[in-house]
């Protein structure tokens, strides 16, 4: 399963090189698909990309705590971002993934419904968030990702029209 | 999985400073009874000297500082500059608590601000301030050799002279072992000796016969038995004893002592020149030599030619050091438990694999004309089983550590709280020796010594109440450690005023956990159980050791997290017991399987008494909980997908349910679920921080392919169904009707 996901998110880095060539400070993100908006965390944050094992629920937990799953004998608890953004919820599909990210103090699960490219945004494509939505804004948002179309030696050409939303996971998965 | 070298160090030094612990204590005992054993000295000082090497290694300098301190002392105590009185002993007892202190501190990476040292590195140094012994040369009323005396380390030439300031009469033993296996004939040789008297020193004679078979040895021994005593007692031995007179008696040479001579006894008299191999012979001492005789006389030929002109006094650094080196010799190794756990791990997934090659197997039965290989699978199979079952028990062995050590901490802990609260306590420890799981062990020493500060602070009376009451003026606890089953019982049991449940239960009344008529009926045994409920005590006054109301809860929260129960027992006048009750190991259990509402759940077996079919006709409702009658004993129901809170998604597969008697310490509760699926044995693994606040479970196991099963944590569901303080129980009771 793991050699599975690992081949996946090679697929993944392979995409994005082939589209992006080395470039100035860029930082990578791992963009994603909860409800209708994109998200994206820090790449470096993210171990693994797991199909959805199966899932036990744990009664009395948070609602966003779907339950827990092994991953190779670590008890891991799978959060569901849908329900912890608080988006409607809904089961989980062909597509959805679970993240294996390093949280606060133990690795999590994070539920997603699609996982869709990585990014390698520099500062330039990064807008503060409060400067977008406002002051208002959940402090689980780092900022909006905007990437560019870049030609053959990373130069920018247009902007597209993706808007991503990144992720802070420290302040998303705090208690 | 690569190890810090500083865990090592960790764990290392703890074990010196428990070592230290544990010699002071004795050293403690032995010279109240008048009688100090030397080497029991030398024992700390080595510790104390192996900790000091260790922690400049570790550039721990403060921790450095002390030890060197205390190594100053503590040689001081060997050498006979310091006498070992109840002042210094507090003092060291003082300074190994503080060296626990600064060990913890440094390990979770605090900077290690302790006030303390200071003051007591002050205390430490002006404690060796007195004035060395006036030597007035006792020795020369003694016919010894002054070549003998000169060679003679410090400590030694101490010993020497406090048997002869004692009167102890002085012998010279020589001996004579074979090269190859000297070290086992002088172990003998000690082994004898030593009930009757003390071997001061040993003093190679640098005498050896021709052929080099033999080895000689002079052994310098005080004793006060009777010759013939002696003569027996090394009797097969090849040794002649000398009796080392005074030189005005009546004979003044050496004479051998009166009373027939050993056949073998044809020795020259001791040539002077002993200071032969004083450097390395020690070592021989220390160090078992290896297996071949070569290398043996290699390392003898070695002491009788590097033989130094003049003697050298041995430097202590080298004894010590020898000594570490020796301990680190032993056949043990020292293992992280998440190695332990890893290997567990890997197990646990064996068993996985276990399981398919059965269902394999059997799916290949039905082929008959696979018949051979099928027969052959069976048996592999068979063999598979039955290793890896040897493997999970040899894994679990090795974790298993005896409770002595927790006890070992407690008694020191018990000293000085005695001490701050000037009351006289005897601490009696039996079955030390019960082995549990390393982590239950470890988890186990604050609770353990919370007991033990309640016992002291509120349980043993001052003295003038004890004398009032003609209870000796010692208080005694007892400690008290055995196996039942897959459980460990540990008693602690005190001699003192018990507890008075009136009080507790008018303040559980004050505090609204009881009503007036509640009060009344009320047994006192259910009363003393609110002494574990979060912020009650009963004492009106704070004292700094415990009965701030913070302590009892927490004791059973952390007995609860190791899966164990506490309870308590008290009589007036008489004292009060804690009962603990742990599992043998958390690592493997034995579980059963159980379905409700479509999810699976593990329960540890070994808090099931039984399982049986519900019968619906004889459950009754009381002050609306459901219970039933089994075997004439009113038992309360717990309905497992109510206290959940399942929704079902499928009707119920059949109309029966079935009933899971969970007893621990005493209380009882029948779960009730849809389905058994029998029993399995299981690797519990902890959950996530992220679900620490969900009560009720103990972890998670892998129930193979690939889906998990939560583990209930039968304790904590007790407490949940039964307790009446808590409104959470009756909560659950209501969902769902």
């Amino acid at each position: 399963m793991s050699d599975a996901s690992r081949r996946e998110l090679g697929t993944v880095r392979a995409g994005r090189s082939r589209v992006l060539p080395s470039g100035e400070d860029r930082e990578e993100y791992l963009g994603f698909r909860a409800e209708k908006e994109m998200f994206a965390v820090s790449l470096a944050l993210v171990r693994e990309i797991l199909k959805p094992p199966p899932i036990t629920e744990v009664p009395r937990a948070r609602r966003d705590i779907l339950g827990i799953v092994s991953v190779r004998g670590q008890i891991t608890t799978v959060i569901d971002l849908r329900r912890r953004l608080g988006l409607f919820a809904s089961p989980p599909t062909v597509s959805s993934r679970v993240l294996l990210v390093q949280g606060n103090d133990e690795v999590l699960g994070l539920l997603v419904d699609e996982v869709t490219q990585v990014y390698r945004l520099s500062p330039l494509e990064i807008e503060p968030a409060t400067s977008v939505l406002g002051a208002n804004v959940g402090s689980h948002v780092a900022g909006i990702g905007r990437p560019r179309i870049r030609g053959l030696r990373g130069e920018v050409q247009s902007a597209t029209e993706e808007v991503l939303i990144l992720l802070d996971l420290a302040a998303l998965l705090s208690t | 999985m690569a190890s810090d070298p500083r865990d090592e160090f960790y764990s290392e030094a703890q074990d010196l400073i428990d070592t230290l612990a544990r010699d002071l204590l004795a050293l403690e005992t032995s010279s109240r009874a008048g009688a100090e054993d030397p080497e029991l000295v030398n024992d700390i000082f080595r510790s104390v000297h192996t900790l000091k090497g260790l922690s400049g290694l570790f550039g721990l300098s403060r921790l450095g500082t002390l030890t060197h301190e205390l190594e100053n002392r503590l040689d001081d105590m060997r050498m006979g500059r310091l006498a070992v009185s109840a002042g210094v002993l507090d003092v060291l007892f003082k300074a190994v608590e503080l060296l626990g202190r600064m060990l913890a501190s440094a390990r979770r990476g605090e900077a290690d601000d302790d006030t303390e040292l200071p003051s007591l590195l002050s205390t430490l140094k002006s404690a060796g301030a007195a004035p060395p012994q006036k030597a007035d040369d006792e020795l020369n009323a003694f016919d010894l050799d002054p070549d003998i005396v000169r060679v003679l380390t410090e400590a030694e030439e101490h010993r020497l002279r406090t048997n002869v300031r004692n009167g102890t009469p002085l012998y010279r033993i020589r001996a004579r072992f074979p090269i190859d296996r000297i070290d086992k004939a002088l172990d003998e040789l000690k082994q004898r000796a030593k009930p009757l008297g003390e071997i001061i020193a040993y003093l190679p004679t640098g005498d050896l016969p021709a052929d080099g078979t033999l080895f000689e040895l002079d052994l310098l021994y005080a004793s006060a038995a009777p010759v013939e005593q002696l003569r027996n007692r090394l009797d097969g031995q090849d040794a002649t004893i000398h009796r080392i007179l005074r030189k005005n008696a009546a004979s003044h040479t050496s004479v051998p002592a009166a009373g027939p001579q050993p056949v073998n006894a044809v020795v020259p008299p001791p040539p002077a020149t002993p200071r032969e191999g004083r450097e390395s012979v020690p070592l021989s001492l220390d160090k078992p030599f290896g297996d071949s005789s070569t290398g043996e006389r290699a390392a003898l030929q070695e002491v009788k030619n590097s033989a130094p002109k003049t003697p050298v006094p041995p430097k202590p650094e080298d004894e010590t050091s020898r000594a570490a080196l020796a301990g680190r010799m032993s056949h043990t190794v020292r293992v992280d438990i998440r190695r332990l756990d890893h290997l567990m791990n890997v197990l646990g997934e064996l068993a996985i694999v276990r399981g398919s090659l059965a269902r394999l197997t059997d799916r290949l039965r039905q082929h008959t004309a696979f018949r051979d290989l099928t027969a052959e699978l069976h048996r592999l199979h068979r063999a598979f089983d039955r290793n890896l079952a040897e493997m999970q028990s040899g894994i679990l062995e090795v974790r298993m550590v005896p409770l002595g050590q927790v006890f070992e901490r407690l008694a020191r802990a018990v000293r000085q709280i005695a001490r701050q609260n000037d009351k006289e306590i005897r601490l009696v420890v039996t079955g030390a020796e019960t082995e549990v799981d390393k982590l239950i062990v470890e988890e186990l020493s604050d609770p353990l010594l919370h007991i033990v500060r309640n016992s002291i602070d509120h349980g043993i009376e001052p003295h003038a109440a004890r004398a009032a009451q003609g209870k000796p003026m010692e208080g005694t606890i007892a400690l008290n450690a055995y196996q039942a089953g897959n459980h460990v019982i540990i008693e602690i049991e005190d001699d003192g005023a018990g507890v008075e449940h009136e009080r507790v239960v008018a303040t559980a009344v004050r505090k609204g956990l009881l009503t007036e008529d509640q009060a009344r009926d009320i047994s006192p045994r259910d009363a003393i159980n609110f002494l574990f409920l979060p912020g009650f005590s009963t004492r009106e006054s704070v004292t700094d050791l415990s009965g701030r109301g913070v302590g009892l809860d927490v004791v059973k929260t952390n007995i609860a997290r190791l899966g164990g129960v506490v309870d308590v027992q008290s009589e007036r006048g008489i004292g009060t017991k804690f009962t603990i009750t742990l599992p043998i190991t958390l690592a493997i259990l034995r579980a059963l399987l159980l379905g409700v509402a479509g999810r699976t759940y593990a329960l540890p077996l070994s808090s099931v008494a039984e399982a049986t079919v519900l019968d619906t006709r004889a459950v009754r409702t009381v002050e609306g909980r459901e219970v039933t009658s089994l075997r004439g004993e009113t038992l309360p129901l717990c309905r497992l997908d109510r206290l959940f809170s399942h929704e079902r998604v499928a009707p119920k597969p059949s109309n029966r349910s079935f009933v899971v008697v969970v007893a621990l310490g005493g209380r009882r509760v029948g779960i009730v679920v849809d389905e058994l699926f029998g029993q399995q044995d299981i690797v519990i693994k902890a959950l996530g921080p992220s679900l620490a606040s969900v009560r009720g479970f103990a972890g998670a196991t892998d129930l193979g392919d690939q889906r998990v099963g939560l583990v209930l944590d039968a304790a904590a569901l007790l407490d949940e169904v039964l307790s009446s303080g808590d409104r959470r129980g009756a909560e659950a009771f209501s969902v769902g009707r």
